[in-house]
């Protein structure tokens, strides 16, 4: 047998609730035990969710945060229909069928230290389990940007961190990333305080554009969120001519690249090929993606 | 890694002069190319009797646009479109790496064309491959699949073929969109299949209300899961009248999702059962499904799983309540 090193790569673990925290826009912070799969995360992975017994299908959702250590893995997720609606019913002491970690990571580049991080809406949990990855990794300066127009699940402060470059009157941070030492900025159209008027990706071309040339060559854009925001990332990292990955979404049956079900279209230099999200991706080369 | 122990031989069946260490198959389109269930830890291809590969066509084929798949009630629908490298991509770089140890593997033929099924039949053939599929029943590509499945002499053309291209063992898949599909079988069956997979899935839609479109890129798909095994039960028992004679087997298929599921196919008329989109939510479900049925072959005093097959007994005509014949639909 010549290639079988994908084998045993993805767990099944029957994992207990630890917590569930509803925010507001039925968004909500979700820990459950798995200790396989917080053992074997890494961001940009997600995990395949039993949400009830009752549906057919599981549901995908980003890993946000993990502790090997203590053996859980945490969700940031928005009830949107039946099945995110089941699992936010659930409480402390109930149990979720969860299948993972799946998928290809992020692949951060030392020579490119200073990362920027893009996530929209719900697109921001795999964005958190970057930053944390990239902080214990001395070699990176990552600075996050966020975008929502639903409130930000959590209650966003004053950064105390810096960033040249900014408009002054952007200071509003999450907490959990500033308390990290890692600088993030706040965007929305529904006027948040202390948050930047305007598209995230609009944000990220204010930073971009004060930037020296020598300290342009030195960033790596990364990015999930709804697909027009991705859309929007990409021509910014075009416009910049910087190398940029983006995590996708699809609808998923099997999540281990067994059905076809999830692709996406990309272009190779073979020409056009269909790839799966979950085990291709689901972080991509946003120029595969995206069109000019 | 063969977490699911020695094979209890009462499992073990023989199909078409094949081995199968369970009736259990894996079914065409479900498992990809039948490395891609074994990432997970604890699944083994060794707890299926057999593993049907991706639906193959002679050239590459790109697939259907998204969304290919969408939950419903009790199951999903789904519209691939084949997507795959091509059969000789498959032969020439998959099948090396599959480990013919495990388990056995059938490929499934799929095509536009009489003469593309037999190509593909033919370099198949030409291949460790252990048996073939045809595929005639494929509801989601606009030549070929369910437009030949439909049709009982176009059927037969297409077995036909692939019977001139090739003696390893031939299971013709049938399609539910049909109205007589033991004469289809029958049909097939003259024309030299083996044995028959009984069923494919049943053409169905979604709207998504907001856009007034479908859901399904391809505005149609095929619908399998739970929701379809009332369906595929009876044409598996339908199909079962035409092959006991010949003692032809079936693979019975369509919402299989536990051993009480399996064991209702078996004594319909299967010698095999194939499991698909069960797999989607319980990805370790076959070790259960061999037990589940090793446990009733034990109560029920039963040497070996091969004694169910077909050991329904119908109720008689004058025994219905309502005096209905049996084949009155409904009432
Ligand atoms: C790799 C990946 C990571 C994701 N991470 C997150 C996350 O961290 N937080 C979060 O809130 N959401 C995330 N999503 C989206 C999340 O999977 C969907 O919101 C969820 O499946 C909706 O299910 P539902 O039953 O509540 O909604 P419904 O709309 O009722 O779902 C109907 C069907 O469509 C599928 N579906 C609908 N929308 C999506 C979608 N956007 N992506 C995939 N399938 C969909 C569902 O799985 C289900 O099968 C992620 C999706 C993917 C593919
Ligand atoms: C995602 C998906 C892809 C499929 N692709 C194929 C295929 O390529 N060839 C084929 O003969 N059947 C294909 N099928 C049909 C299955 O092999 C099976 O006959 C059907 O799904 C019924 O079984 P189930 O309810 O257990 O899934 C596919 C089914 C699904 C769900
Ligand atoms: S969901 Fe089945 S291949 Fe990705």
């Amino acid at each position: 047998m010549s290639d079988q090193a994908h084998r045993d790569t993805i767990f099944l673990e029957d994992a207990e609730v630890l917590s569930q925290e509803a925010y507001p826009a039925e968004q909500y912070f979700l820990r459950l035990r798995a200790p396989e799969c917080a053992r074997h995360a890494l961001p940009g992975g997600f995990a395949h969710l039993r949400c009830d017994p009752l549906l057919p299908m599981r549901r995908p959702l980003s890993i946000m945060r993990v502790s090997p250590e203590e053996g859980w893995v945490e969700f940031l997720y928005k009830a949107v229909g039946e099945g995110t609606r089941l699992l936010a019913a659930k409480r402390p002491g109930d149990r979720v069928s969860l299948l993972g970690p799946i998928g290809r990571p992020f692949e951060p580049h030392p020579e490119r230290p200073r990362v920027l991080l893009i996530g929209g809406g719900v697109g921001i949990p795999p964005m958190i389990f970057l930053a944390d990855a990239l902080r214990r990794d001395r070699r990176f300066r990552p600075l996050a940007l966020f975008g929502s127009e639903v409130p930000f699940p959590f209650q966003a402060r004053p950064s105390q961190h810096l960033v040249g470059g900014l408009p002054a009157e952007v200071i509003a941070a999450m907490p959990l990333l500033d308390d990290w030492g890692v600088p993030s900025r706040l965007a929305s159209l529904q006027g948040y305080a202390g948050c930047f008027s305007g598209y995230v990706t609009d944000l990220a071309r204010h930073w971009l554009d004060r930037l020296d040339a020598a300290a342009r060559a030195q960033v790596e854009v990364f990015a999930c969120g709804p697909h027009p925001m991705l859309a929007a990332t990409a021509a910014v990292a075009r416009d910049f001519d910087l190398p940029c990955q983006v995590s996708l979404e699809e609808f998923m049956a099997c999540a281990v690249g067994g059905c076809a079900g999830c692709v996406v279209e990309v272009r190779t230099p073979a020409g056009p090929a269909m790839k799966r999200v979950c085990v291709d991706g689901p972080v991509f080369d946003a120029y595969q993606v995206f069109a000019d | 890694m063969d977490v699911g122990g020695e094979p209890n031989p009462r499992l073990s069946i023989e199909f078409c002069g094949l081995r199968f260490a369970t009736p259990l198959v894996l079914l065409s389109g479900c498992v990809g190319f039948g490395e891609e269930y074994t990432r997970i830890r604890g699944f083994s291809n060794r707890d299926a009797g057999a593993v049907c590969l991706k639906g193959t066509t002679l050239a590459p084929r790109l697939g259907n646009p998204p969304h290919r798949i969408c939950e419903t009630p009790a199951g999903m629908l789904n519209a691939i479109g084949l997507q795959n490298p091509g059969v000789d991509h498959v032969v020439r770089e998959i099948l090396p790496k599959l480990d013919f140890g495990e388990t056995r593997f059938i490929a499934n033929v799929s095509g536009s064309t009489v003469e593309e099924y037999y190509e593909v039949t033919r370099r198949f053939d030409d291949s460790p491959i252990d048996a073939m599929e045809i595929n005639i029943s494929c509801p989601n590509v606009k030549e070929g699949g369910v437009a030949f499945g439909n049709d009982a002499a176009m059927s037969a053309r297409v077995v036909a073929a692939c019977r001139r291209a090739t003696r390893k063992p031939l299971i013709t898949k049938l399609s539910p969109n049909q109205t007589d599909i033991a004469s289809n079988a029958r049909a097939c069956l003259e024309s030299g299949s083996d044995a028959f997979s009984v069923i494919n899935t049943l053409m169905g839609m979604v709207v998504d209300v907001e856009r007034r479109t479908p859901v399904i890129g391809n505005n149609q798909g095929g619908l399998s899961g739970p929701a379809i095994k009332p369906i595929a039960l009876l044409k598996v028992h339908q199909v079962y009248q035409v092959c006991r004679d010949h003692r032809v087997p079936i693979i019975g298929q369509g919402g299989v999702a536990g051993a009480q599921d399996a064991l209702e196919f078996l004594i319909a008329g299967a010698s095999a059962v194939g499991v698909g989109t069960a797999l989607f939510y319980d990805p370790l479900i076959l070790p259960k499904i061999n037990r589940g049925i090793a446990d009733y072959l034990d109560r029920h005093g039963i040497a070996s799983v091969s004694e169910l097959t077909g050991s329904l007994r119908l109720h008689a005509p004058e025994a219905s309540a309502c005096g209905c014949a049996p084949s009155h639909p409904g009432g």
